[in-house]
């Protein structure tokens, strides 16, 4: 997996995080994961297609769902939520789609093109992702809210 | 030297989405996320704007321009929908009516797409995160045009 296709989701996912969030967000250590990987309980995944294919997966526990929705609805003056109801699927599913939007436009002011899907959002305890053909590269993202792992698995076609 | 008169006074500043004869601009919003469009509407409602429309995928969003026309003065649309994208979405729109005010509100910012877009018509191309000024300006340039 080429580090150019990683970068661009890393640095949205700084640069956007850092703006809704409205807090400092650090970088934690990169990892590689394969086949099966754990998922911490909420997890959005976008789906890509076009010069490469393959996902991007945006991997948080319940608890820190909850807290970057409220951060984001709070900052906007709108009501906060007690529990991951719908408005809270939609706000980090808006996230996911906000971070994959801006790496897709690096990513094609560097010449790459391709589309992505419309982010679908996964919750549950216990889930398992299993990918045998690609390895994973996992980026956490640390904040005041909570970890986010931003979980890459894309290959050249 | 400043004067007084020099800082405008919140309180005699006029909403930005209030028309001139006094009546709200009218605004349909296509977006398939609950949480943008309820962002947009918390934005635009706290300028005097009225929200007349909601529309989840473009197909929805042409039908109901065309329902509320010509009782529309603003329609904001995302790109990336089910159904109808929002390109499709706002060529139809100005085909019906080529006066249409149509600001693109996406979390893409490729540059195609920006220029389709404001090729086919569209009046102002909004890049996601929002936020309130970054919005309201531009809407406000878009209804001036």
């Amino acid at each position: 997996m080429r580090v150019e296709y990683i970068n661009p989701f890393v640095e949205a996912a700084y640069s956007v995080l850092t703006e809704v969030l409205n807090t400092e967000v650090k970088r934690g250590e990169l990892y590689l994961k394969s086949t099966s990987m754990s998922v911490l309980g909420v997890a959005a995944i976008v789906g890509l297609a076009g010069d490469v294919e393959g996902r991007v997966l945006f991997d948080m526990t319940g608890k820190t769902a909850l807290n970057v929705t409220n951060a984001m609805l709070g900052s906007m003056g709108m009501e906060t939520i007690e529990t991951f109801n719908d408005m809270g699927k939609a706000t980090i599913t808006e996230l996911a789609n906000m971070i994959t939007g801006q790496a897709v436009t690096k990513l094609h002011n560097l010449g790459f093109t391709f589309d992505l899907t419309p982010p679908a959002l996964f919750t549950g305890e216990n889930m398992e992702i299993s990918d045998q053909r690609v390895e994973a590269l996992i980026v956490p993202m640390e904040t005041e809210y909570g970890k986010i792992e931003i979980n890459v698995a894309v290959r050249e076609r | 030297m400043r004067t007084k008169g020099d800082f405008p006074n919140i309180n005699e500043r006029q909403a930005e989405g209030v028309k001139l004869d006094g009546t709200p601009y009218r605004v349909l919003v296509v977006d398939d996320s609950m949480f943008v469009t309820k962002q947009i509407q918390q934005i635009l409602t706290s300028e005097g704007f009225e929200i007349i429309g909601v529309a989840v995928n473009g197909e929805e969003g042409v039908e109901k321009y065309k329902e509320l026309h010509p009782n529309v003065d603003l329609v904001t649309m995302d790109i990336t929908m089910p159904k109808m994208d929002g390109v499709t979405a706002l060529e139809k729109i100005i085909d019906f009516d080529k006066e249409a005010t149509v600001v693109m509100i996406s979390a893409l910012g490729k540059q195609d797409l920006v220029k389709q877009s404001l090729m086919l018509g569209a009046k102002n191309y909004i890049v996601k995160p929002l936020d309130r000024k970054k919005v309201l300006e531009r809407i406000v340039n878009s209804l001036k045009r």
